[in-house]
Formats: C-alpha cells, structure tokens, sequence
C-alpha cells in the first residue's frame, strides 16, 4: 500500500468511527437521562411532598 | 406488546445497520478518482437528509406549540415536545456531517474547512439549533417555550438554503447527488444500493432515537406539571 492509500484509509476509519461514537454517545447520554428520570419518579411517589 | 414491537424495531434497526456498513465498505466499489475515501460519503450524505428530516419535524413541532399554546394545552406540549427531540437529534446527526465533510474534504481538496455557500449555510444551520437547544436548556419562565419556538422556525428556515446552496452559488462542495441536473446521480447500481441501505438504516436509527428523545421530554414535561401542582397544593 502507498502513503496515498494509507492515509485515505485512515480517514475513512476515522469518518466512521466518529460517526458511532456519536450517535452512541447520544444514545448512551439519552438512556442516562431516562434512567435518572425514572428514579426520580419512583423516589417521588413513594415519598410525595 | 408494545415492549416486542419496541424490541423488534430496534433489532430490525441494528440488522441495517450492520447491512449497510457492509454495503458501503465490502460491496460498493471502490470510486475512481476519490479512491476510498469516497466511501465517507455513504454516512455523510445519509446523515445530512436525515439531519433535514428532523429539522422539518422541529419545525412543525416549533408552529403547532405556537397554534395550539392558548387553547390545547396538551397538544401545545406534544408539539414543544416534538419540536425539542427533533432539533436535539438533528443536531446530533448535523455534528456527524460536519465532521465526516471535513474529513473527506482533507484527503479530496487538501484542505479541512473553506467558506464556501454550502459549508458555512450548514454550519450556520448547526450553531442556529445549537442556540435553540442552550435557550432551553438555561433560560427559564413561561415564555420560554415560545421563544424557543420561534427561533426553531427562523432556524428551519435555514434547511432550504443549505440545500439549494450548491445550486445556487459556485461551490467547492461537490454538485448536488441527486436533482442537480441531467449529470446528477450515482451511475453505478452497487453504489446506489450501498447508499440506498446507509440511507434506510440511518433513517431507521434516527426515527428510533427520535422516540425515545420524546418519549423523555414527554416523561420530563409531566415530571415538572407534577411538582408545579404540589408545589400549589403545599
């Protein structure tokens, strides 16, 4: 392989690898909220104000 | 039920996913003159049409709060609610375009960034949603739902001329994919199938996190009605 190739495969690796980390930084982010939403509701109802 | 059909969707979502990252590494072939890197375009491309989807139901999200704000409460909230997941996910999805373009731009043109129209419209759109999604998260009171949604439209307003820019203008951005003459298209058929199944899966993916972006802000709106009601009743 030439520097050329090389080089266009790592950048392609990378285009693809920041594009999961996203969407599943997003998602893990997304599933974090909705958890700590759903403790506070439980924690909520079983000691209403 | 409701939990299989959830369950079956979002298994259905990874198989596409799977799919398509396939397609576009091991079956579509390698383009002439671009070489490999050309294949950042099978997740560039399809991010960038699902990152415009989201923005339009962001913005029909942003005019129902504002029609139904006086006399449906309700579905004021659906709307505002709809309007937030569509605007936190097309920004997820704006982000990925953002970075994936520059990186193909480095390896094509040898350069990462240049100011042309279809660059800086998207990166305008990008800071646009960006203020949206700081104005709701950090500014407070009942009139904060309305400005967020009248910023969300003028930011909508935005889509259509990233979209017409490289129409529009001369651009370094390469010529528009699809509807851009009688030259536009992919001309070989294993790369418009290997585009075609990056566009379904990541379609797929958005719908199911724009559901759950939703149902939270939905979970969250109740949450908050709640405590406004016992904070009245103490």
């Amino acid at each position: 392989m030439d520097t050329r190739a090389i080089l266009d495969h790592q950048f392609t690796v990378a285009a693809y690898t920041i594009t999961w980390t996203i969407q599943l930084g997003y998602l893990a982010w997304l599933a974090f909220k909705w958890r700590a939403q759903r403790r506070e509701a439980a924690r909520n109802s079983r000691n209403p104000r | 039920m409701k939990k299989a059909a959830i369950g079956l969707y979002a298994a259905l979502t990874v198989a596409l996913m799977v799919w398509g990252f396939y397609q576009a590494i091991y079956v579509a072939p390698e383009e002439q003159t671009m070489h490999e890197v050309q294949r950042i375009f099978y997740y560039h491309v399809p991010s960038a049409m699902v990152a415009f989807l989201f923005f339009a139901i962001s913005l029909a999200g942003c005019i129902g709060f504002l029609a139904f704000r006086r006399n449906r409460p309700d579905w004021a909230q659906a709307s505002d609610a709809w309007a937030l997941a569509g605007a936190e996910v097309g920004v997820v999805f704006c982000t990925v375009v953002l970075i994936t373009g520059p990186l193909w731009g480095r390896r094509a043109w040898g350069i990462w960034w240049t100011w042309d129209a279809r660059l800086t419209t998207t990166l305008v759109l990008w800071l646009i949603y960006v203020s949206y999604l700081l104005l709701r998260r950090f500014a407070a009171g009942p009139q904060m739902q309305t400005l967020a949604a009248v910023l969300g439209i003028f930011g909508a307003l935005d889509v259509p001329i990233v979209y017409m820019s490289n129409r529009w203008w001369r651009t370094q951005h390469p010529a528009p994919v699809f509807g851009g003459g009688p030259d536009s298209g992919i001309k070989d058929p294993a790369m418009l199938a290997a585009f075609g199944w990056n566009v379904l899966a990541w379609l797929a993916w958005g719908i199911l996190i724009l559901a759950l972006r939703y149902h939270v802000e939905r979970q969250h709106q109740k949450f908050a009605a709640q405590e406004a009601q016992d904070a009245l009743d103490a």
